[in-house]
C-alpha cells in the first residue's frame, strides 16, 4: 500500500486519534445513561465514534486518490519530539526548584534554542507559539515591559529578516501603545515593571 | 408601519454620539485590516472581543459589525491596486480590478467598487429589517427537536460551502463539537475532559480558540511564505467613473446585490461565497464574456456588491435564530454571550434597541465607508507599503494582551498557542478551521437540545422526523449532502474553489 495523499493520511490519523480518545475517555470515566436520560458520557461518546469513523474514511481516501504532496518546512515527527521535550522539561522544572511560571519560561527557551540550532525551518512555528507563551508567563515576574519585549524580539526572530535596530524601534512603539491604550485607557491591571524591582 | 417605527427607534440609537463613534472605529478598523493582506476580520474581531466587555452591548456589536463589512470595502482596494486580495472575499476582484488599474483606470474601479458596496449595503440593511422579524417569530415557536435539526442543517450547509474535502469539513465540525463539550456538564455537574486543570472547568474560552486558529496559525502560515509583496502603486488620478462605466455596471450591481443577499442568508454563506458566485454569474450573463479577466468593469461591480450584501445578510440567521452562519457570526454570538445576552429569537423583543440599533448602524456605517474609502484612498494605499515583518509582531502583541486580559491568567495564552499549532497543522492538512469554530460554539447547545428532545420523546430518535419543521431541516440537510456528493456538482464545486484560490 502506497500513501497517495499524505494530507488525507495524516488528517485521517488525527481525526481517528482524537475521536477514539474522546469516546474511550468518556466511556471509561463518565456515566453513559440512556437515550431518554443521557449521562455526561453519551454525547461525547457518540461524537467521538462519529469522528473516528469520518477519520477512517479520510485515512482510506489517502490510499485511494492521488493528492498533492504535503509541504511542511519540517517533519511531523520532529514536531512530536519537540512537544515531548517541552513536556519533559515542564515535569522536571519544579524538581529543580523553579516556580510554574519560570518552569514554563525555561522550557520554552530550551525548545526555542534547540529549534533555532537544529531545525531552523521550523523557526516560524515554534518561535511564534513560544513568543505567545513567554508573554503570558512572564507578565507576572517581568511586568508588561519585559513581557512585551520578549514577545516582540522572539516573534521577530521567527521571521525572515531580523534587524536589531528595527525591532527595538518596533518594541518601543508597541510598549508605548500598550501602555497608553490598555493600561491607561482601558485600565487593565498589568504590572509595568519586573516584580523584583518593586 | 411597524417597520418604520422600528427603524426610527434604530436610528435613534445608532446616531447617538457614542454609537457613531464606535461605528466609526469599527469601519475604520475594518477598512484598515481589509486593506492589509494577511489580517482578517475574524482575527481582528476575536482580538477585540475581550475589550468589548467594558462597552455597552449596543456599542460593542455596532463596532464589531463595522469591522466585518468595513473589511469588504478595504479588501477591494488592495485587490485593485496590488493584485493581492486584502480579504479572502475580494479574491475575484483581483481578476478584473487589477487589469483595470494597469490600464490606468484604477479610479473608476475603486469608485464602482465603493458605489456597488454602498448600494448593496443599503439594500441588505433594509432586507434585514424586513426579513428578520417574521423569521424570529417562527423561531420563537421552535422546540428542542426543531433547534437540533436546525443546527444539523446549519452545520451541514457550512461544510458543503467550505472549500476542500466534504468529509474533512464534517470531521472538523465534529471535532469542534467535541472541544465545545469540555468543561462542566450542566445537567450532572460532572467535569468533562478537564484532566484536573481547574481553568478548564468553565470550558475552553471561545475567544482563545478563535485567536489561535485564525490569528497565530495564520501568522505562522504567512511566515512560511516569503515576503514577496510587490507594490505596484498606480496613481489614482480621475476617480469618477464615466457615463459608459455606470451604464455597464448598474445591472451588475443589482444582480450582485440580489445574489449576495441570498447567499449571505444561507448558513456557511457570507461574503466569500457571494463574491465568487456573483463573478460567475456576471461572466455567464455578459454579452462580451471574453473581456472578463482583461478589465471588465462588471467583474468588479458584481462581486464587490455581492460580498458586501452577503456580509450583511449573514447577520439574519445570527440575529433571529442565534445560529452562526460563518466564523464571524460565531464571534458575534460570542460577543453577545460576553455581555450576558443569550442569542436567539428573543433578542429582538427583549432588546429592541440592540437589534434595531445594530441594523440602523449598518446603514450609517456604510455611508461612513464611502467617505473613508473614496476621498481618503491615498492614505490606505500608503499603508500597503508597511512590510509584514513590522505587522505581525504588532498583531501578536494585541492578541496576547487581549487573551491575557480575559482573566489575567497565562493559561489562556498557553491555550491560544496550542490552538495556533493545531490551526497551522489543520491548514497544512487542508482541513478548514471555520467549520470547527462553528461546531465549537454550537457543541453545548446541540447537546442540550438533543437531550431535551430525547427526554420529551421518551428516547425515540424518530422525533426529528415527525415534526414538520424538524423534518424539513433534516430533509434539506440530506438533499444538500446528496447534491454535493453527485459527481458533476462535485466537479463544478472543486473547479469553483480552485479558480478562487488562485
Amino acid at each position: 500500500m502506497r500513501i497517495k495523499n499524505p494530507k488525507d493520511f495524516w488528517a485521517g490519523l488525527m481525526f481517528i486519534g482524537t475521536g477514539v480518545f474522546f469516546a474511550v475517555f468518556a466511556y471509561a470515566n463518565y456515566q453513559m445513561g440512556t437515550a431518554v436520560r443521557m449521562g455526561p458520557a453519551y454525547f461525547p461518546f457518540l461524537l467521538g465514534g462519529l469522528l473516528a469513523f469520518l477519520g477512517l474514511l479520510v485515512f482510506l481516501e489517502g490510499f485511494a486518490f492521488e493528492g498533492e504532496k504535503l509541504v511542511l518546512p519540517f517533519n511531523i515527527v520532529d514536531l512530536v519530539i519537540a512537544i515531548a521535550i517541552f513536556a519533559v522539561l515542564l515535569e522536571l522544572a519544579p524538581r529543580i526548584g523553579l516556580s510554574p511560571d519560570w518552569g514554563m519560561l525555561a522550557a520554552s527557551l530550551v525548545v526555542s534554542v534547540l529549534t533555532v540550532l537544529y531545525r531552523p525551518n521550523a523557526k516560524a512555528l515554534v518561535l511564534i507559539s513560544v513568543a505567545c507563551l513567554v508573554y503570558g508567563y512572564s507578565m507576572k515576574p517581568l511586568g508588561l515591559v519585559g513581557a512585551t519585549a520578549a514577545l516582540v524580539f522572539i516573534s521577530a526572530y521567527g521571521g525572515h529578516e531580523f534587524k536589531w535596530k528595527e525591532v527595538a524601534i518596533l518594541f518601543v512603539i508597541l510598549i508605548l501603545f500598550s501602555y497608553f491604550v490598555f493600561v491607561k485607557g482601558l485600565t487593565l491591571p498589568f504590572p509595568m515593571w519586573p516584580a523584583a524591582w518593586s | 408601519m411597524e417597520l418604520f417605527n422600528n427603524l426610527i427607534l434604530g436610528f435613534g440609537v445608532a446616531i447617538t454620539p457614542i454609537n457613531l463613534l464606535y461605528a466609526f472605529i469599527g469601519v475604520l478598523l475594518g477598512t484598515l485590516i481589509g486593506v492589509l493582506p494577511g489580517v482578517g476580520p475574524v482575527a481582528t474581531i476575536a482580538m477585540l472581543l475581550p475589550i468589548t466587555f467594558n462597552l455597552n452591548p449596543v456599542s460593542a456589536l455596532i463596532m464589531l459589525a463595522g469591522i466585518y463589512y468595513g473589511a469588504q470595502y478595504g479588501g477591494s482596494t488592495t485587490a485593485i491596486l496590488v493584485n493581492i486580495p486584502g480579504e479572502s472575499s475580494s479574491v475575484v476582484t483581483c481578476l478584473d480590478g487589477y487589469q483595470m488599474a494597469r490600464q490606468g483606470r484604477a479610479g473608476p474601479a475603486l469608485a464602482i467598487a465603493a458605489i456597488g458596496s454602498f448600494f448593496a449595503g443599503c439594500v441588505a440593511t433594509l432586507l434585514i429589517a424586513v426579513a428578520a422579524p417574521p423569521l424570529a417569530e417562527i423561531a420563537l415557536k421552535f422546540g428542542p427537536s426543531e433547534y437540533f435539526s436546525l443546527m444539523v442543517f446549519g452545520l451541514i450547509a457550512a461544510t458543503v460551502l467550505a472549500r476542500g474535502s466534504l468529509i474533512k469539513a464534517i470531521a472538523m465540525v465534529v471535532f469542534g463539537l467535541l472541544l465545545g463539550i469540555i468543561g462542566t456538564d450542566v445537567n450532572s455537574g460532572v467535569l468533562r475532559f478537564t484532566f484536573g486543570i481547574p481553568e478548564l472547568s468553565d470550558g475552553i474560552g471561545f475567544v482563545v480558540v478563535a485567536m489561535g486558529m485564525f490569528g497565530t496559525a495564520e501568522i505562522i502560515a504567512n511566515l512560511d511564505l516569503k515576503d514577496k509583496r510587490e507594490v505596484f502603486l498606480s496613481k489614482v488620478t480621475h476617480l469618477y467613473p464615466t457615463k459608459e462605466d455606470l451604464k455597464r455596471s448598474w445591472a451588475s450591481i443589482l444582480r450582485g446585490t440580489a445574489l449576495g443577499s441570498c447567499l449571505g442568508i444561507l448558513p456557511g454563506g457570507g461574503a466569500l461565497l457571494a463574491s465568487f458566485g456573483a463573478y460567475t454569474l456576471e461572466k455567464k450573463v455578459s454579452s462580451h464574456p471574453e473581456q472578463f479577466g482583461k478589465g471588465a468593469i462588471e467583474g468588479v461591480a458584481g462581486p464587490e456588491s455581492a460580498n458586501n450584501a452577503g456580509a450583511q445578510t449573514s447577520f439574519i440567521p445570527m440575529l433571529t435564530l442565534g445560529i452562526p452562519g460563518n466564523a464571524v457570526m460565531a464571534l458575534m454570538i460570542g460577543a453577545l454571550m460576553i455581555q450576558g445576552i443569550a442569542p436567539g429569537p428573543q433578542v429582538m423583543n427583549e432588546k429592541p434597541q440592540l437589534f434595531w440599533g445594530l441594523i440602523a448602524s449598518m446603514w450609517v456605517g456604510n455611508l461612513m465607508l464611502v467617505v473613508l474609502n473614496l476621498p481618503m484612498i491615498g492614505m490606505w494605499v500608503k499603508l500597503l507599503t508597511v512590510p509584514y515583518r513590522y505587522l505581525y509582531p504588532s498583531i501578536l502583541v494585541f492578541m496576547a494582551i487581549g487573551v491575557f486580559s480575559l482573566s489575567n491568567n497565562p493559561f489562556d495564552v498557553l491555550i491560544m498557542a496550542v490552538f495556533g499549532v493545531l490551526g497551522y497543522v489543520c491548514v497544512k492538512l487542508e482541513c478548514e478551521p471555520a467549520p470547527m469554530i462553528l461546531g465549537f460554539i454550537l457543541g453545548p447547545l446541540m447537546e442540550e437540545n438533543l437531550r431535551r428532545a430525547m427526554l420529551l420523546s421518551r428516547g425515540d430518535p424518530f422525533v426529528f422526523f415527525q415534526k414538520p419543521i424538524s423534518l424539513g431541516f433534516m430533509v434539506a440537510s440530506a438533499i444538500l449532502l446528496v447534491i454535493v456528493a453527485l459527481p458533476t456538482i462535485r466537479k463544478k464545486r472543486d473547479e469553483a474553489f480552485v479558480e478562487e484560490s488562485k
